[in-house]
């Protein structure tokens, strides 16, 4: 490489790097102060803010949230999303009509999503419970019992995004080659039979790149819980995000609010790195290395 | 007229008491020149919380751009959200909002942070206010809620004045006339009385089951400072005693907290640990309840519009109960406008919070629903008395019990930049007895505990 175009790279190569180390390690910084935002006057406290946070028994609260709505979203929407699109993946004259529509709630902004199933959520006057009573069933209290409060918050986030879950496995079994296919039913493989055995390994890589999709926005998820329940009734939603922005935006507490960010960042990052490690080696198989 | 129902010489002054902590201005002189043209041409962005207040505000506004010459851009939102982004703007000193609803509460952040432009100089600039202002028209303990030294804990009513009030309320049990009378009960006097017939309030209405009592209950500072407040107060409780000391765990406070989530376990329906204001609003609104409890007074105009509420023709108001010892006290909250520091504009934004606190342009606000008045003059005004008589079971209903109410009414709390973070946790001790887990003695002695670590830091 040629002296010029080696700094003729190098400009962006930095300004990437500082534009996103820069933010990240200031955010660090900040969680290590008592910056809050209503006074100039900021102390380092060094990992006082990290001890001060496990002590409090309503981190751990937060956290076991977080991990419960990351499990549940993925263990929910994973196989179901697989459901729809092996269902879309059969041809068949309302496929397309289909296809189009089961987008439809990723086009929704969840904050509209959230609001939408609030009222629908309402104990006395919403739909869903107006429905159960068609039925001869008692109402639920879905989004004001701390028992069904997350339930109802998955739920939500279910029919939100199950849709992204069925896009992503619709292109991997669209890209399942026709002639294995067929090969396997030349062999006497039955529909069940070709899914298992040929669909399904092929899509191993597509099913972690929606896991690696799902679990890392799960775990920051903010806009359902925080135009539904704000963390409540108690702290029955009440997830490592909503603290953090409660910190920060109820209380102004900005160093506070970045330990919990970073706690979140290193929670994200230690199950995002597993998933990816799972789909390099999905990808290496599935490129014979 | 409302001086005669002042209570005197009490150290801290409730709403209409005419001792209150005011200091008086020397009003410009009658020859004064003040010009409202003196910012002609330029344009002023406010942040505005949903309220009746900004419905009534917001049909005026021609009348001060034609007025003054300056136009005038909002943003409306909810409180919270409204709250989030005021902070967020406030804290960048961008200066996108020159003038912004706010109140002594969040003011005690905001001032201590210097992002307040103080009103005092503006007030005695003989250039910028106009002579027949009238600052003494105010109800004095009102206004003075809004002046603080930067003191922590104290200073209320001392230092600068960083806020002009637009509205105040206070808190009242709203009930249902025809309920009642099928029930056969009356309305109650003591919170005694409410516990007894609670669990004999349900009905079955034409809408299907109607229930005893809603009243807000959601886990923010709002139910430790204002609605279960007035409860709490009645009961004798207070955040702090006389000697600084925190009281939210002492017996009395117990008491009271025992005696609110027995009424509403009885009395409210599924949901009751996540109602807010605005659902206790329109739940009452809807007839399905036979109480409103301690819930905000100036509620009275959402019920008495027949567009709005099921029950304009079937709605009585009556003082919040009385408590074990036969003592009534209330909580206050007031609605004001703030000028952001950091505004480009400050003469347009203090030409604006003028001529909204006039009492002209206060009294029209009044006759579209702003309640209630913080101008002595606005409390006199025929057209307004004329319209507040009509609320209520029977004439002068309302009148008569907002008056009882704000004659104990006053705020009970320590002036504290991170007050909302304490009363957060506070009302956290609240819902979890409610929602059994743990009892109520253990779970406000922890909430105090945690918030003498949050007074220490």
């Amino acid at each position: 490489m040629t002296k010029p175009a080696f700094y003729a790279l190098l400009g962006p190569a930095l300004v990437l790097l500082l534009s996103t180390t820069y933010p990240f390690l200031s955010g660090i910084y900040t969680s290590l102060t008592n910056q809050k935002l209503y006074t100039p006057a900021t102390k380092f406290v060094g990992l006082g803010n990290y001890i001060n946070l496990l002590e409090t028994p309503l981190f751990w609260t937060g956290l076991a949230n977080t991990l419960t709505y990351a499990a549940a979203a993925l263990a929910i929407q994973l196989p179901l999303g697989l459901a729809f699109a092996i269902l879309l993946d059969v041809p068949g004259r309302l496929q397309s009509f289909f296809r189009s529509t089961i987008v439809l709630p990723l086009l929704v902004p969840p904050v509209v999503a959230g609001l939408i199933w609030k009222t629908m959520m309402h104990p006395q006057s919403g739909v869903l419970n107006w429905l159960l009573a068609q039925v001869g069933i008692e109402p639920l209290s879905w989004l004001t019992s701390p028992h069904m409060a997350m339930a109802s918050i998955i739920l939500i986030d279910t029919w939100l995004f199950t849709p992204l879950a069925t896009i992503i496995l619709l292109a991997g079994l669209q890209s399942v080659s026709g002639e294995i296919v067929e090969a396997a039913r030349i062999d006497g493989a039955n529909a069940w039979q070709v899914i298992r055995h040929v669909k399904l390994p092929l899509l191993a890589p597509y099913l972690l790149l929606v896991a690696l999709f799902r679990v890392s926005d799960s775990l920051k998820s903010l806009e359902i819980i925080y135009s539904t329940t704000k963390g409540g009734p108690l702290d029955a939603t009440r997830t490592l995000h909503v603290m953090a922005y409660e910190e920060a935006y109820r209380w102004s507490s900005l160093g506070k609010a970045m330990t919990i960010v970073f706690v979140l960042w290193l929670v994200c990052y230690a199950i995002s790195g597993v998933l990816l490690s799972f789909w390099q080696k999905q990808e290496a198989k599935s490129h014979g290395q | 007229m409302l001086s005669s129902l002042m209570p005197r010489g009490l150290g801290r002054a409730p709403l209409f008491a005419a001792t209150a902590l005011a200091v008086s201005f020397t009003l410009t002189p009658a020859n004064a020149e003040m010009n409202w043209r003196a910012a002609d041409g330029q344009t002023i962005n406010l942040m505005l919380i949903s309220h009746p207040f900004v419905e009534s505000l917001k049909p005026l506004l021609p009348e001060f751009t034609a007025k003054t010459g300056i136009k005038v851009t909002f943003e409306e939102l909810a409180e919270q959200s409204g709250f989030e982004k005021l902070l967020a703007d406030l804290s960048s000193k961008t200066g996108t909002y020159d003038v912004f609803m706010t109140s002594p509460l969040n003011n005690w952040q905001y001032a201590s942070a210097g992002w307040l432009e103080p009103l005092d100089p503006l007030i005695a600039d003989k250039d910028k206010t106009v002579a027949d202002y009238n600052i003494d028209d105010f109800i004095p303990s009102i206004l003075s809620a809004g002046r603080w030294d930067l003191t922590p804990l104290k200073g209320i009513g001392e230092g600068s004045l960083w806020t002009l009030p637009i509205n105040f309320e206070s808190y009242q049990l709203a009930y249902r006339p025809s309920m009642l009378k099928k029930l056969g009960l009356e309305v109650p006097k003591t919170y005694a009385d409410l516990l007894a017939m609670s669990d004999k309030l349900a009905l079955d209405g034409p809408n299907g089951k109607t229930h005893g009592i809603i009243t807000r209950f959601d886990r923010y500072w709002d139910l430790p400072y204002l609605t279960f407040g007035t409860m709490l107060q009645s009961y004798g409780a207070e955040m702090l005693d006389k000697d600084g000391k925190l009281q939210i765990c002492s017996d009395r406070s117990v008491a009271a907290t025992t005696d609110f989530i027995t009424l509403i376990k009885k009395a409210s329906p599924e949901g009751a640990g996540a109602f807010t204001w605005y659902e206790a609003m329109q739940g009452f609104a809807s007839g399905q309840y036979v109480f409103s409890l301690n819930e905000a007074n100036l509620f009275a105009p959402t019920y008495e519009d027949p567009k709005q509420s099921a029950i304009a023709d079937d709605v009585g108001y009556a003082p919040t109960p009385l408590g074990p010892d036969g003592k009534r006290a209330a909580a206050a909250w007031i609605w004001s406008l703030s000028m952001n520091s950091a505004s480009q504009h400050k003469d347009a934004a203090w030409l604006f919070m003028q001529w909204v606190t006039t009492k002209d342009t206060m009294i029209k606000t009044h006759l579209a629903g702003n309640m209630n008045p913080v101008r002595q003059s606005a409390w006199d005004a025929p057209e307004v008395v004329k319209l507040m008589q009509g609320w209520g079971e029977k004439p002068g209903q309302y009148i008569e019990a907002a008056k009882t109410e704000a004659e104990v009414a006053t705020i009970r709390f320590p002036p504290h930049p991170e007050l909302t973070r304490m009363l957060d946790r506070w009302a956290e001790a609240i819902q979890k007895s409610y929602f059994g887990q743990g009892d109520v003695k253990t779970n406000l002695c922890e909430a105090q505990e945690d918030i003498q670590r949050m007074l220490d830091e």
